[in-house]
């Protein structure tokens, strides 16, 4: 019992009540259920957030593997870099709606609004039977308060 | 003894007056002298503090001016990937890498396996978004595509993969410097042991200058009887480079040692081997000089300073006597000998066992091909990129920041249009006895993201002249023309393509008593005709009678909307291109039609990192829908057919793949022009004379022709024309414009704005089976 109320920190003992023994377990035990479940968590904010226009089977290899070096510089905060990739795949082909989109959605997030909405518009000029992606476009385009509010990959 | 006694008295009072007048200029020397000493000190010491400040300044701040680099766009390998073995080649040779027969094992060598396959082990290199490690690829190419990537020791496939960029040119300050920094703990300990041992043997051991060394080769040179040692340390070397003339004075020898001697008390002797290490001259490339160990490494044995042999080192040490005495591409037995002498004292010191001395000799200096980098093989574009850099940088930071920047400039597509230039200027002028001293511009741009990809400004693309592509503004003739039928078109209750035109005489009062009266081409009228047919033969006179309906001004604000920034002039001959666009202009304005009417305006920078590869600034791609889809959709419609059955019918026959563009020429055809583009590329032709005498061609025989052969050499997507929402195809009549069917003869299928389409029905003859066999199969 005497042990378990000293803790040590840096060679200095110190002596703890009761009470605030308890709360540092009580943080600890969340701490601990933190590190458990929250990169679940992330991944399923994710999964959610993101389009799911990387799974998209017209996609070729090359343009998948740009969108997906992009998702992760974006998710990094990286949005200059993930738009640079982007614009490597655009190089490689503009004629996928879903990069031009996805670079709407990253300006989006950088509250850059009117750029945002351009490449939305892009995106849409080459859409050619994605329903989904233009209504999300679209949502860019001429935005309510429930759109521009929302951040679509967090 | 009296006499005696006067003697000794006389000459006792004697040396009392010599005693007493030299006591008294004794006073005088010591009083002035000190007021001299005095004043030299102050003056000497004023001249310390000058020469420290000079060396402190110089030290603390940019040592170096170091020239920006420019570099090329990096060629992205995917599978898939348009590529034939020569253009794989061509890139390889562009960006320095070495073929080599076994399986290559260093970065920057390729190997070739039965024409088509390629292993190849990249450089590492710093991108703007991060430095990519060298890595082993192979690739396989069948049918001009690439159709297997993989790693080079495994099957594992790779996505993609970036080649890194050519260097393509130089921005230079003044002096040609150029040199590559390192750092002193980068540079090989044997380099080091070497330079001292035959530079400065106590470097580590005296203030700057060495009495000792001075006395050696006093005594040595006039053992000799002239100069054959110097007595220089490092340090002398490094303020003689860096502060001082190299012209031989007492005075630049004095402070030559003065401020050796500063600069030692001020900086540590790491800084200073650091500093000489990468200042030393050590060779020339032409106009460029070279300095400091890692690029005269990389000009002597394209390899880093990290990367070469010890006999290598000893070469460049060497050359520090004499870089052009030794030079060893021209001079190889001067230069061996001089390796040699330094591998002995390296020996000597202890670098090398006698072993190892005696295989170095044997071995050849180890040269490597001498490279081509810094030269300026590009001057247009190069232009044109310091153009856009002086809007962020100013002149003196381009030229001495070492700055790298990053292009969209494709080499590939760049020597095409060279070679396009060069092949059709010299044929026209052999077939059209009217044509001569014909010049020329070509530009060519991806046509969905307006990035510059090649530019030609002169007839001979490597001479550092005028820049026509971007300041030669000249009348544009009928490339106007889609400008007024897009305005028109925007306007869908009022014309569509199916609208009938009148294209009889016109006369029009400019001013007073004067009347103006537009020609077509051939000189006669055809009564009506169809807005689209219009277009497509580029009738003048219907064209004039449009562009006056629907108004100079909205004419005016469709240009500035296509991209088109310089002030149009409101009169009516504009609408026939009476007004001047540099090609630049015209590759701007037709952008906006390959791009469905997103205006990109061109660019040729992509990003900029500074010295040490760390990011500056993205230049992003920008894209503005300025123009209604559909509307250009129908001008595209048209700018195609012109490419089938138009001006510019002669492509159809050339390529398969859908085209689109328009010829533009100019009265007394003082200009031809033509501008086109397909699903991936835009290019704008025009060929004119300096003097703006007539050249004999239009834009069919001149311009359209050098456009046909540079896009004959690239590989090109046709046109996806992809129709948008709300846009109908229907059958019209071509001579009535009212609505048939695809088995009537002279029916055309034209796309209509939802709600446009003609109602009135045209008589329908039969088209003979022929004609329909031909529509089953369009």
């Amino acid at each position: 019992m005497q042990v378990s109320r000293i803790y040590r920190t840096n060679q200095t003992f110190i002596q703890l009540r009761p009470n605030k023994l308890i709360l540092i377990l009580l943080l600890q035990l969340s701490l601990l259920w933190l590190t458990a479940c929250a990169p679940q968590i992330i991944t399923e904010q994710s999964e959610v957030s993101i389009l799911p226009i990387a799974d998209n089977p017209r996609l070729p290899d090359v343009i998948k593997s740009l969108i997906s070096q992009s998702d992760k510089q974006y998710l990094n905060n990286d949005f200059m870099g993930a738009l640079a990739t982007l614009e490597r795949a655009v190089r490689i082909n503009p004629r996928y709606a879903e990069v031009w989109s996805r670079m709407a959605q990253v300006y989006l997030k950088q509250g850059k609004v009117e750029q945002a909405r351009q490449h939305a518009k892009r995106s849409n000029s080459v859409i050619k039977d994605n329903i989904q992606l233009r209504e999300f476009n679209n949502g860019i385009i001429t935005p309510d308060s429930s759109n521009i509010q929302k951040e679509p990959l967090h | 003894m009296t006499k005696q006694k006067s003697k000794a008295r006389k000459k006792a009072s004697k040396k009392k007056v010599v005693k007493k007048s030299k006591g008294k200029f004794r006073f005088l020397f010591n009083k002035y002298s000190l007021l001299g000493l005095s004043v030299f000190v102050l003056l000497f010491s004023s001249y310390l503090v000058y020469l420290n400040i000079q060396i402190t300044d110089k030290m603390s701040g940019r040592i170096w001016s170091l020239p920006s680099h420019v570099y090329a766009r990096p060629l992205e390998l995917y599978q898939g990937k348009n590529l034939t073995t020569t253009q794989l080649i061509s890139e390889l040779k562009q960006i320095e890498y070495i073929l080599v027969q076994n399986r290559p094992t260093k970065p920057g060598q390729y190997r070739i396996l039965n024409e088509a396959h390629f292993e190849i082990i990249s450089k590492n290199f710093t991108y703007w978004d991060g430095e990519q490690k060298s890595q082993g690829i192979r690739l396989s190419i069948y049918n001009n595509k690439i159709s297997v990537l993989h790693m080079l020791y495994s099957d594992e496939t790779l996505p993609l993969f970036r080649m890194e960029p050519a260097k393509i040119a130089g921005i230079y300050p003044s002096t040609k410097e150029e040199r590559q920094l390192i750092k002193l703990d980068e540079v090989p300990d044997d380099l080091v042991l070497a330079l001292l041992a035959v530079e400065d043997r106590r470097f580590y051991d005296h203030w700057g200058i060495d009495p000792k060394s001075i006395i050696r080769a006093m005594l040595a040179n006039v053992m000799a009887g002239g100069t054959v040692q110097g007595g220089s340390t490092l340090t002398q070397q490094l303020v003689k480079n860096l502060f001082l003339s190299p012209e031989r004075t007492l005075t630049r020898k004095i402070n030559e040692a003065l401020m050796a001697l500063l600069l030692e008390i001020n900086y540590d002797k790491t800084v200073i081997l650091e500093t000489y290490i990468n200042e030393v001259y050590l060779g020339q490339n032409g106009a460029q000089q070279i300095h400091g160990f890692e690029l005269a490494s990389q000009y002597y044995f394209a390899n880093s300073l990290r990367k070469i042999r010890r006999d290598q080192m000893a070469l460049l040490v060497g050359l520090v006597k004499g870089p052009s005495w030794y030079e060893p591409r021209k001079h190889p037995v001067r230069a061996k000998s001089r390796r040699d002498q330094v591998l002995k004292l390296m020996h000597e010191r202890g670098a090398l066992s006698l072993a190892q001395l005696n295989k170095y000799k044997l071995l050849d200096l180890g040269l490597a091909k001498k490279p081509r980098f810094s030269a300026n093989r590009y001057p247009a574009l190069i232009d044109l990129v310091k153009r856009q850099l002086k809007q962020d940088y100013n002149e003196d930071d381009l030229k001495s920041s070492g700055l790298k920047v990053f292009t969209s400039i494709d080499p590939l597509i760049q020597s095409q249009a060279e070679a396009s230039v060069k092949r059709v200027i010299t044929r026209l002028e052999k077939n059209n006895t009217r044509a001569e001293n014909l010049q020329t511009s070509l530009i060519v741009a991806s046509s969905q993201q307006g990035e510059i990809q090649a530019m030609v400004s002169d007839r001979k693309p490597d001479f550092p002249g005028f820049n026509r592509s971007l300041d030669a503004v000249r009348q544009i003739g009928s490339l106007i023309k889609p400008a007024i039928y897009l305005t028109a078109l925007q306007q869908p209750e009022k014309y569509t393509l199916a609208s009938r035109l009148d294209d009889t005489p016109l006369h029009i009062k400019t001013s007073k008593d004067k009347l103006w009266s537009p020609q077509n081409y051939d000189k006669k009228f055809s009564g009506d005709i169809l807005l689209f047919d219009a277009l497509n033969k580029s009738r003048n006179v219907p064209t004039v009678r449009l562009g006056l309906d629907i108004g100079l001004s909205d004419i005016s604000d469709t240009l500035h909307n296509l991209g088109v920034s310089r002030d149009i002039p409101a009169y009516p001959s504009m609408t026939l291109g009476a007004f001047s666009l540099s090609p630049y202009d015209v590759a701007n304005m037709y952008q906006t039609f390959a791009a469905n009417g997103f205006n990109v305006p061109l660019k040729v920078i992509r990003e900029v990192l500074n010295k040490d590869g760390q990011p500056l600034k993205r230049y992003p791609l920008e894209s503005e829908k300025t123009i209604d889809e559909k509307s250009v959709y129908l001008v595209n419609h048209v700018l195609h057919q012109v490419t089938q059955t138009g001006t510019a019918k002669s492509l159809a026959d050339s390529f398969p793949q859908s085209l689109a563009g328009k010829t533009g020429t100019t009265d007394d055809l003082r200009d031809s022009w033509f501008a086109g583009f397909s699903d991936n590329q835009l290019a704008v032709a025009w060929i004119g004379r300096d003097d703006n005498a007539s050249t004999g061609l239009t834009g069919s025989s001149g311009a359209l022709r050098l456009w046909s052969d540079l896009f004959s050499h690239l590989n090109v997507d046709g046109l996806q024309m992809h129709q948008p929402a709300g846009i109908n195809k229907v059958w019209i009549d071509a001579e009535s414009g009212g609505l048939s069917n695809k088995n009537c003869l002279g029916a055309v299928e034209l796309p209509f704005i939802q709600g446009t389409e003609p109602t009135e029905k045209a008589e329908c003859k039969s088209a003979g089976f022929i004609e329909q066999i031909k529509r089953l199969f369009n």
